[in-house]
């Protein structure tokens, strides 16, 4: 076949910069729009509020970006969330020293990707079912080991760390960018990065070139499930309860985070970055309607609206795929 | 390659007879036609014409301007300048509806049809037979005229019948009786044989024959010299967007045409072996579960292996069980004295075995990537520290690599998929060469690469096996097999029949040990003709 370089596009690697641009644009627009109609909206302490808002969805949809960019998708984030919270919040209660009550739930969210990853990539089932299938047996194992009742007595140690600020900055917000620091290095200077990157944009091609495809599509699962049990973890620590019902829809919020981020649910694109605005977009405008006074059934409209109009801008710029 | 030929060529290197371009008798006519893109000019003041019931080739390397051209006679793209005429009447078709409604078909190289619909549904895509006042489809009337027109085609073809269920030739032939469907007055093929067997080859010239005999004009786009030369009366040659030359294929010779369209000639430049007495890997009774059986041979120090046989006698997937893609039943692989783990592709590379996979955009490339990436994947570790790619390493040897290489243009940084076939093909060697294997498994280097960048493919197969290189090149043409290969290995349903050493090297000795052998010797005779 001819090819004439001009007449198909396609984004090449300094190209992902500009979709994020975009995702900024889009950010600086719904926000420039806010601050008209509500002034309190662009004042430090709102703007702040906002980001502690959107860190725990933050968190959730970094995982999910790379479980996308692979070429998967996790549904099970919430109850693996819900899962960790329980497991966490029952060793804190039984005196076990907190750091290690941490990584027992972070353990706990881990071993959840790590079931998800293994059906994945060794089993080889499509990853919509397996989580699909791990959406309900995560929930049902944190409502029969709770009985369906939310755990309470949270040491005051833990839920004073998580509600600090340092420099004026809430806690949670600090976890988040710290994770987004690492995630990215990862995804745009490591092997790892590659792999996904690969796996996500060619599965077969990744595995002639002797790239380990299932190793790397089971670390994206437990990456994916150990983020959900951090972002419990800090929905725990806030609550001062662990609640089995935790976590109900978070995946919905994930994905869109994602999605308007940059992600491609056919895999092999997404962006860290992206997906950090997308969270504080939605965030953003939730606040931003609350802050106005609007009803709920109409907050969730607006959610629906942009996300299909930042996926309709997305496919105009990108030309014809 | 001996194609038989239709006419018999001349060997008289004189100009040819200049084609009278202003013919009454052109049922298409394509007056100074030019297409500019942003920064690049795809045609440039290209004119030809098509008789009726003419087969008329359409030749030139990758960028010369063939797919810009069927672009703009599907209507796809319009054309800056220049007219197109049908039957004398000047068209401007805007859209490719109104092409078709012109009488001009495309058959894509990439066929278009929905999987699951029957054949007769796929036929009347978008235009259905309908009853009850053109409420509902009249599934029972599309089956029928359905039927009528696959009899004159393929009789064997079920119009009730899913089309994925159908061979690619198959679904082919469904796209030509769609363009008669159309009553289409010029059907234009692009590179129609791409995923065909010999044997089906045959039928579509047959096919093809057969439509031209009943006036319809028929626009060939092809690689293969041979097939061109078979099946078309004329053709028009491209280079750079320019017209170069309309010749009539019964007085010029394959190296002529070839000669017009990169300027030399590389089929007949001579072989030079650098193979060397001491064997690097030995195959030792090789089985999968399905066809290869026994697959015992060694592989010399720097020597090209050639890998003949028809399609179907378990060329690919003896690469692959040697690649670690496939597992292999029993047997096993020994490389530098060492048994190789043969699991997976990664313990195989580790090893040192690469394959360059014949369908480079399924099994080849991540496209979105940069050719950097690609490059790097199976030897990240190479390139990384302290778990962060070393990012400017990298760079500098992919950029050192593909210049050597002479990838165009030498911009690593962007993405694959936005690279010529050719070029994308440079990139995977680079990435093996990257990983320093030691054996390279090449399945079909030069499908569906031009012509300029295949010499390109033979040479840098020649500087590898100088370097040292053990290789292995499974290719369908015989000309290619014969000048890359020190030896030739034969396979025949799913066996190594026989390995040709150099001077046994030929293309009837290649064809005589690939065909069953319970078929005759008239069977022989016709596969030879098919090989070649």
């Amino acid at each position: 076949m001819t090819d004439i370089p001009t007449s198909t596009p396609i984004r090449s690697g300094p190209r992902i910069n500009l979709r994020d641009a975009g995702t900024f644009f889009g950010l600086v627009l719904i926000f420039a729009v806010f601050a008209v109609l509500t002034p309190v909206f662009l004042t430090a302490p709102n703007l702040i509020n906002i980001l502690q808002q959107s860190s725990i969805n933050a968190c959730i949809a970094l995982g999910m970006t790379f479980v996308i960019i692979s070429g998967g998708i996790d549904l099970s984030v919430g109850p693996t969330a819900a899962v960790s919270a329980i497991v966490g919040a029952t060793l804190m209660i039984a005196g076990v020293p907190i750091p290690l009550a941490v990584m027992g739930a972070i353990a706990t969210g881990m071993a959840c990707g790590l079931f998800n990853g293994t059906l994945v990539a060794i089993a080889g089932l499509q990853p919509f079912i397996v989580t699909l299938g791990g959406l309900s047996l995560y929930r049902a194992l944190a409502l029969i080991f709770t009985g369906g009742n939310p755990i309470f007595g949270i040491p005051t140690e833990f839920r004073d760390a998580i509600n600090g600020v340092v420099l004026g900055v809430p806690v949670p917000v600090i976890v988040v960018a710290v994770i987004a620091v690492i995630l990215w290095v990862v995804l745009n200077r490591s092997p790892l990065g590659e792999y996904i990157l690969a796996v996500g944009g060619n599965p077969e091609a990744a595995r002639i070139a002797g790239v380990p495809v299932a190793r790397t599509k089971i670390t994206v699962y437990v990456l994916s499930g150990g983020l959900a049990a951090v972002a419990a973890l800090i929905l725990t620590g806030r609550l001062g309860a662990a609640d089995p019902t935790m976590g109900n829809l978070w995946e919905l919020d994930a994905i869109a985070a994602a999605a308007i981020g940059g992600a491609s649910l056919m895999g092999g694109k997404g962006s860290v970055v992206g997906t950090l605005m997308g969270a504080v977009i939605l965030g953003g405008l939730r606040n931003g309607l609350t802050l106005m006074n609007v009803q709920a059934f109409y907050q969730l409209l607006a959610t629906g609206i942009i996300i299909l109009v930042a996926m309709l801008i997305d496919r105009a710029t990108r030309g014809r795929a | 390659m001996a194609p038989a030929r239709r006419h018999s060529p001349s060997r008289r290197d004189g100009p040819h007879e200049s084609i009278d371009m202003t013919t009454s008798a052109s049922r298409l006519s394509l007056v100074g036609v030019s297409k500019s893109f942003p920064g690049i000019r795809a045609l440039d003041n290209v004119s030809f014409d098509v008789r009726p019931g003419e087969v008329h080739g359409l030749l030139g390397e990758n960028g010369a301007g063939k797919s810009t051209m069927l672009n703009i006679l599907s209507a796809v793209l319009q054309a800056t300048q220049g007219k197109i005429f049908i039957d004398g009447q000047h068209v401007t078709p805007a859209r490719p509806a109104d092409a078709r409604a012109a009488g001009i078909a495309m058959i894509h190289q990439e066929l278009q049809h929905i999987p699951q619909l029957s054949v007769a549904q796929n036929l009347f895509l978008g235009r259905p037979l309908t009853t009850a006042g053109g409420m509902l489809v009249d599934r029972r009337a599309q089956e029928r005229r359905a039927r009528e027109i696959l009899a004159g085609l393929d009789p064997r073809i079920d119009p009730r019948a899913p089309i994925h269920t159908l061979k690619v030739a198959q679904q082919q032939i469904v796209e030509i009786a769609r363009a008669l469907l159309d009553d289409a007055k010029v059907i234009a093929m692009d590179e129609p044989t791409s995923s065909l067997t010999p044997s089906e080859f045959e039928s579509l010239a047959a096919l093809i024959a057969r439509l031209a005999a009943q006036g319809k004009s028929i626009i060939y786009v092809s690689h293969k010299m041979d097939e061109v030369f078979r099946v078309c009366d004329r053709a028009t040659i491209l280079r750079d967007g320019r017209f170069i030359d309309t010749v009539d294929l019964s007085q010029i010779t394959e190296d002529q045409v070839i000669a017009k369209m990169v300027g030399r000639d590389i089929l007949h430049e001579r072989h030079v072996t650098h193979a060397r007495p001491e064997v690097v890997m030995q195959v030792e009774d090789l089985s999968d579960s399905g066809l290869i059986r026994n697959a015992s041979f060694a592989l010399h120090k720097g020597e090209v292996l050639g890998l003949a046989g028809l399609v179907g006698s378990g060329r690919t997937e003896l690469l692959r069980l040697i690649a670690g893609i496939d597992s292999a039943k029993s047997g096993r692989v020994i490389l530098n004295g060492k048994p190789v783990d043969l699991r997976n592709p990664r313990s195989a590379i580790r090893a040192g075995i690469g394959l360059v996979p014949e369908e480079r955009k399924k099994d080849g490339i991540v496209r979105e990537r940069p050719v950097s990436s690609n490059i790097a994947l199976p030897c990240m570790g190479r390139f990384s520290r302290f778990g962060l790619v070393r990012r400017r390493a990298l760079h500098a040897e992919a950029t050192s690599l593909m210049k050597k290489m002479g990838m165009r243009p030498p911009d690593v940084n962007r993405a694959i998929g936005t690279f010529s076939g050719g070029n994308q093909q440079k990139a995977i060697i680079g990435r093996w060469l990257a990983a320093d294997v030691d054996i390279l498994l090449f399945d079909e280097p030069t499908r569906g690469i031009d012509v300029g960048a295949k010499s390109e493919i033979y040479d840098l197969i020649a500087q590898l096996a100088q370097a040292g290189k053990s290789i292995i090149v499974v290719s369908s043409e015989l000309p290619e097999i014969i000048r890359l290969s020190d030896r030739v290995m034969v396979m025949r349903e799913g066996r190594i029949s026989t390995i040709l050493n150099a001077d046994a090297i030929s293309e009837d000795a290649i064809a005589a040990n690939a065909i069953p052998k319970s078929q005759g010797p008239l069977a022989v005779a016709q596969s030879i003709e098919v090989l070649s």
